[in-house]
């Protein structure tokens, strides 16, 4: 992630969470924090705790984030942020502590006089995790339709492409989902795991090889003792957590869309 | 199938709640920098190390990249680093680190240094790697923090130890490992009781002395590597101190060592300046080391005698007061007889009648030369309090510095030398563990006859990090067992020239046991000089064919395409 997208970020963050942007030139910017967002940032429980039971005037921090040091002012004072700094993740992993759910209707313009029928489609961001001794992420999203059960991949990039609003606009209405959410989340985890199924694991074919060889090993060093101890069992259970290959699916957000006919 | 997939379903109970109570719904531009940051952060490789992308300040050296590189992609995250000193096995372990932590394989992690270091461990992850590192302070820490930096002599006691065994640690890395050589120790028990996924061991010297040290530092890694115990004993005790010459087992232990030698990593090192600063005795201090070495043909002081000799020799050529303190503690000692009694008096009389230390004054002469700080080392206690004493008497603000110190007051020491002192005296055991880079001006005040120990004196100077020559001044008393030990054995083998590290590559590889049991044989045990010349000089011979023979290996390593 390079600098200039960090800071465009930054202020897309911010904005949405409707902080106010005291300054936003090249280099750094200072915001306004609303109560809500110095909660979640600033860590202070104890102030916010103190200032609910004595009934003060609340008074959210102002951060000055700095995105680029060479461009700044010298004087600046702030926080200098980059790729790896724990407050670019900590706004990230906000991001999605603030976002994990949401529902959104499309607009579009309808001939006069007619009422346009949105379809409602369920729609998932998915991370899937090869892990053994090393790990590997894939990204993916999915959304199936809630009508007629319509699977479609690379969904998040299509919504992108519509304008969505989080009101019911005028002149649309709703039909009713045939498959309810909880059935729709279960397709798709079927899809999933049998399509994973299919995959190729060399990878984890490779885990269980240096697992079983390092268990072998273990077993060897421990073969002159009558008792084996706490140390093997240990050792035994850490080669587990160690190799044993899995893949996890998780979520990182999702919801309810509810599109047009022609949409997707 | 071969692998079990889960699917996480917190997500699905939080999304049905908010679908029958209709909200809370997020916010379009959040959901969309959200799915944006994921795929920022995704690691779509099982290779390849993505850490440094997340830490632009810190510039790891090419070895240390592709050491962090091995240990994830073929050593399975359990491995020695071995680098020689001062080629930075602390960020090669920080980056392994940190490649866990992002690519989310680790969590819970266990740190164990000296006690020394835990601070500047503490503060290297923060600032260099951006771990939130915590030093131990507070017994709840081990439970609540996820990164925890502790000596293993805290970690070790109750209730510590309770309370470690219970956690699972995804990573444990213990520096200065070496310290675990030995199975039968607590340390080495409490080591191999912790439950961990991933290992990182940090020595200098995986060898010091025998070949089953390494055997018990691997199989604290990974039991059963070398085989178990009695099978390797079995294999290994005819060529007991040799690992180089056994093909088999240096492949073995290169599969979970990673050991970076110098002159490979082709990094700039400054110069040592050695200068050996011949100390005259003034005639007091001449009769108290004559009065001494005259009790070596005595029969009180013969047999293991020998040994008190020596080190009272060695005693006077440092201070008057490191001698009065040993004699002190042999009169109180048992009972003994009334002739061995009056010897010691005489001994403290001739102690007494010494009023000045020339050692001390050449050492105030060149601190005031000097426009820049110093740090003195010295073997004994008493030398250091002495040495505190008098530089103040002129004038010259000094602050002490020894291992036996808690961790907090060695932070505060090095922070006040480097803010307010000019001068850190130091004692053996304080030689260990304290980054000075900042520093340029080493005196040894006495010689430590283990050349092991010199270099870690100098390594806490001359490392990675230091930008200017470094000078070394070595004191060394006319006439006297030291002159002897740096003219005969140091300044042949050129010891002080020797970059550092080289010098436990050519140690490991000699084939003879104890330098200081050596050491003590000859000036104990010959009976005249020229005896103990011959044999100094036989031993120096030694180490220099094990010099070249190391050069001649280099070149011939060097000849491989």
């Amino acid at each position: 992630m390079q600098q200039e997208e960090i800071h465009e970020f930054l202020v897309r963050f911010f904005k949405a969470n409707g902080c106010e942007i005291l300054a936003n030139e090249q280099g750094y910017l200072t915001v306004q924090l609303t109560i809500e967002l110095d909660k979640e940032l600033m860590n202070r429980p104890f102030y916010w705790h103190y200032l609910e039971k004595t009934g003060g005037v609340p008074n959210p921090a102002i951060l000055t984030l700095i995105t680029d040091a060479t461009k700044a002012p010298q004087d600046i004072k702030g926080e200098k942020i980059h790729f790896g700094s724990p407050r670019l993740h900590q706004i990230f992993q906000s991001a999605k502590n603030l976002a994990g759910y949401i529902r959104l209707y499309e607009k579009r313009n309808s001939p006069p006089g007619r009422n346009i029928p949105l379809r409602p489609w369920i729609g998932l961001n998915i991370k899937i995790s090869y892990q053994c001794d090393r790990k590997r992420d894939i990204l993916r999203s999915i959304g199936l339709q809630l009508i007629n059960g319509r699977m479609v991949e690379g969904f998040h990039e299509r919504l992108l492409q519509l304008d969505l609003t989080p009101k019911i606009p005028d002149y649309s209405f709703t039909l009713s989902p045939l498959i309810m959410p909880k059935s729709g989340i279960a397709r798709i985890e079927r899809f999933l795991r049998k399509e994973l199924q299919n995959e190729d694991h060399q990878w984890a074919i490779d885990a269980k090889k240096r697992w079983k060889k390092d268990l072998q090993l273990l077993e060897h060093f421990y073969e002159d003792c009558e008792s084996k101890g706490e140390s093997y069992h240990n050792e035994k259970e850490a080669l587990k957590n160690q190799y044993e290959p899995k893949i996890n699916i998780s979520i990182i957000n999702g919801g309810l869309f509810y599109l047009t006919e022609t949409a997707i | 199938m071969v692998v079990n997939i889960h699917f996480d379903s917190s997500w699905q109970e939080g999304f049905l709640k908010r679908f029958h109570q209709d909200g809370p719904w997020g916010n379009w531009e959040l959901y969309k920098l959200a799915v944006e940051s994921e795929q920022h952060t995704v690691i779509e490789e099982f290779e390849g190390l993505v850490a440094p992308k997340h830490l632009p300040n810190l510039t790891p050296l090419p070895h240390q990249l592709e050491a962090a590189r091995q240990v994830v992609e073929n050593m399975n995250g359990k491995a020695i680093l071995a680098d020689e000193v001062g080629l930075g096995k602390t960020i090669e372990a920080g980056l392994i680190l940190k490649e866990y932590m992002i690519r989310g394989l680790v969590k819970k992690v266990l740190i164990l240094v000296p006690a020394s270091l835990v601070t500047q461990w503490t503060k290297e992850l923060n600032e260099k790697f951006f771990i939130p590192a915590v030093a131990q302070k507070k017994s709840y820490v081990w439970e609540k923090c996820d990164v925890v930096v502790s000596s293993i002599d805290t970690a070790k006691r109750s209730p510590h130890q309770e309370i470690i065994y219970k956690q699972d640690y995804d990573l444990i890395i213990i520096d200065e490992a070496h310290k675990l050589k030995n199975n039968k120790t607590k340390n080495y028990q409490f080591a191999q009781n912790l439950k961990k996924k991933f290992c990182l061991l940090l020595t200098a010297t995986p060898i010091q002395n025998k070949i089953s040290e390494i055997f018990n530092l691997v199989s604290l890694l990974k039991p059963g590597h070398l085989g178990n115990e009695s099978a390797f004993n079995e294999k290994y005790k005819k060529d007991s101190r040799s690992i180089e010459n056994n093909e088999h087992l240096k492949e073995l232990v290169n599969k979970v060592m990673i050991r970076n030698r110098r002159h490979e990593t082709g990094i700039k090192w400054t110069e040592r300046h050695v200068e050996t600063v011949p100390i005259r005795f003034t005639k007091e201090e001449q009769e108290l080391y004559d009065a001494i070495t005259a009790l070596r043909t005595n029969g009180n002081w013969m047999g293991p005698g020998a040994f008190s000799v020596m080190t009272l020799q060695r005693e006077a050529c440092s201070s008057r007061e490191a001698v009065y303190v040993t004699l002190r503690n042999m009169l109180k000692k048992e009972k003994t007889s009334s002739d061995f009694q009056d010897q010691i008096n005489y001994l403290i009389k001739k102690v007494e009648s010494v009023r000045s230390n020339s050692k001390a004054e050449k050492a105030l002469e060149l601190i005031k030369n000097i426009d820049d700080k110093v740090i003195i080392f010295t073997e004994y206690r008493a030398t250091q309090l002495y040495l505190q004493w008098f530089l103040k008497q002129n004038g010259i603000t000094s602050v002490p510095f020894r291992g036996g110190f808690k961790r907090g007051k060695k932070d505060w020491m090095r922070e006040l030398f480097q803010n307010h002192a000019r001068v850190l005296i130091a004692t053996e055991a304080g030689g260990e563990g304290i980054n000075l880079q900042f520093c340029h001006h080493i005196i040894n005040f006495d010689l430590p006859w283990n050349p092991m120990r010199l270099e870690q004196r100098i390594g806490r100077v001359h490392r990675l990090g230091q930008e200017q020559d470094v000078h070394i001044y070595n004191f060394a008393t006319k006439d006297t067992v030291e002159e002897h030990i740096l003219k005969l054995l140091y300044e042949k083998i050129s010891l002080f020239e020797k970059v550092i590290g080289e010098l436990d590559n050519i140690l490991t590889k000699m084939d003879f046991g104890n330098f200081e049991d050596y050491l003590t044989d000859i000036f104990g045990y010959s009976a005249t000089e020229g005896e103990m010349r011959i044999k100094l000089e036989n031993f120096s011979s030694m180490i220099e064919l094990a010099t070249q023979m190391k050069e001649g290996e280099k070149r011939a390593a060097g000849g491989n395409p």
